[in-house]
């Protein structure tokens, strides 16, 4: 009888350890929460490109044209190097525009900060677009 | 004796307060975590200066078309359009852009167009916004006013080649807001017998570009009066149109 008692005690033991183990182990694989800090730094990054190419116009001027590559090669220039982007403009429908994808690298599997934009073009027929600019850090 | 027999529960309790303590600080941190990654107030400004930007561009686009030709109420028509679109755009919370235009002389409606004859011309639009952001952690209200104006300013002086013939020069500025601009496209007029001849190869046409916003249009035409008038169209790179003339005298 006195034996049993102290196997119980051992049980309970073993199940009390399990218990805080189990735990420690759920809280350890739990998300970590997402770096903010650098994914804000991305996300000024992203919105200082497209004001910088917004300001004289430009970027209102690609998008009616169409000119994907342009645009492409403007963001290339403007954000720094190890920074991967997929830019989808859509108009005031809420369709995406290009007709082709505007980006630098796959953004599959990286943690992925997304900017939106507003942007009225500088035409006379003056045409109103929404920017969509995703970004990650590739390194 | 009885306190004795039940440790073994005791412990187990306790290790389940300890498991839910570490879990429940575990989802705090969590938490707090993910209320810090909330729309900012960078990201707020970022917002708000693109619709500022847009609102600009909104403005320049319809004087370039009123100046061409277009009718003043598409400035109104498109500051709608544009406040519309914007209130459509942050889910966040009310997103309103309100806009008055200008009414104050000499600006009607927003616009003011004026291609006199005394060598100053100006093509100008003006509108006042109140853009209101009001969202769960945010209140924002910021007024702004966006003024477009385009001016145009020519002198003109010309001298006697011979008894028919006389070489014509014609100083032109472009500015923007009062700043020294870039054109896109400028044509020069002269008037003959009341009409109006555009100098090319055979006037030895030449325009001088200063890349300042500066140019120097000259030529030669036959012209029996020492006195010239001379009109020049302009077009900036923002595709707004404006002229002037003026009487070019002689020296």
């Amino acid at each position: 009888m006195f034996d049993q008692k102290g196997q119980i005690r051992i049980i309970e033991s073993f199940l009390a350890i399990a218990v805080i183990f189990s735990a420690v182990l759920v809280s350890v694989t739990f998300p970590s929460s997402p770096d903010f800090s650098k994914q804000k730094s991305l996300s000024t990054m992203g919105t200082q490109a497209l004001i910088k190419l917004d300001t004289n116009g430009t970027l209102g001027d690609l998008i009616i044209q169409r000119n994907w590559a342009n645009m492409k090669t403007a963001l290339d220039t403007l954000l720094p190097l190890g920074v991967s982007f997929n830019l989808t403009v859509f108009d005031e429908a809420g369709n995406a525009v290009n007709s082709e994808a505007i980006q630098n690298s796959n953004l599959l599997g990286r943690e992925v900060v997304s900017v939106q934009y507003v942007c009225a073009t500088r035409s006379q027929v003056v045409d109103f677009f929404a920017i969509r600019l995703q970004l990650a850090w590739t390194g | 004796m009885r306190r004795n027999q039940n440790s073994g529960q005791i412990l187990l309790v306790a290790a389940f307060i300890m498991a839910s303590l570490l879990l429940s600080a575990q989802l705090y941190v969590l938490e707090v975590g993910k209320t810090s990654g909330d729309m900012d107030a960078d990201s707020l400004n970022d917002f708000m200066l693109s619709v500022k930007l847009g609102s600009r561009h909104a403005v320049a686009g319809s004087l370039a078309n009123i100046s061409t030709g277009g009718t003043n109420s598409i400035l109104e028509f498109n500051l709608q359009e544009w406040g519309e679109f914007i209130g459509r755009q942050y889910l966040s919370g009310k997103n309103v852009l309100d806009f008055t235009l200008e009414e104050t002389s000499p600006y009607s409606s927003g616009i003011y167009l004026s291609w006199g004859a005394n060598g100053y011309g100006v093509s100008s639009a003006s509108a006042n916004f109140v853009h209101t952001l009001v969202g769960r952690e945010t209140d924002v209200d910021t007024a702004y006013s966006v003024n477009v104006t385009t001016v145009l300013l020519i002198k003109s002086a010309n001298r006697r080649l011979n008894e028919t013939t006389r070489q014509i020069n014609v100083t032109i500025n472009v500015l923007n807001e009062a700043l020294p601009a870039l054109a896109k496209q400028i044509t020069v007029y002269y008037q003959v017998s009341g009409t109006w001849l555009i100098p090319d190869d055979t006037n030895d046409y030449a325009l001088l570009d200063y890349g300042n916003g500066t140019y120097i249009a000259s030529f030669t035409a036959t012209v029996p009066t020492p006195e010239v008038e001379v009109s020049v169209h302009a077009t900036d790179f923002r595709g707004i149109y404006v002229q002037a003339n003026t009487t070019s005298t002689e020296i």
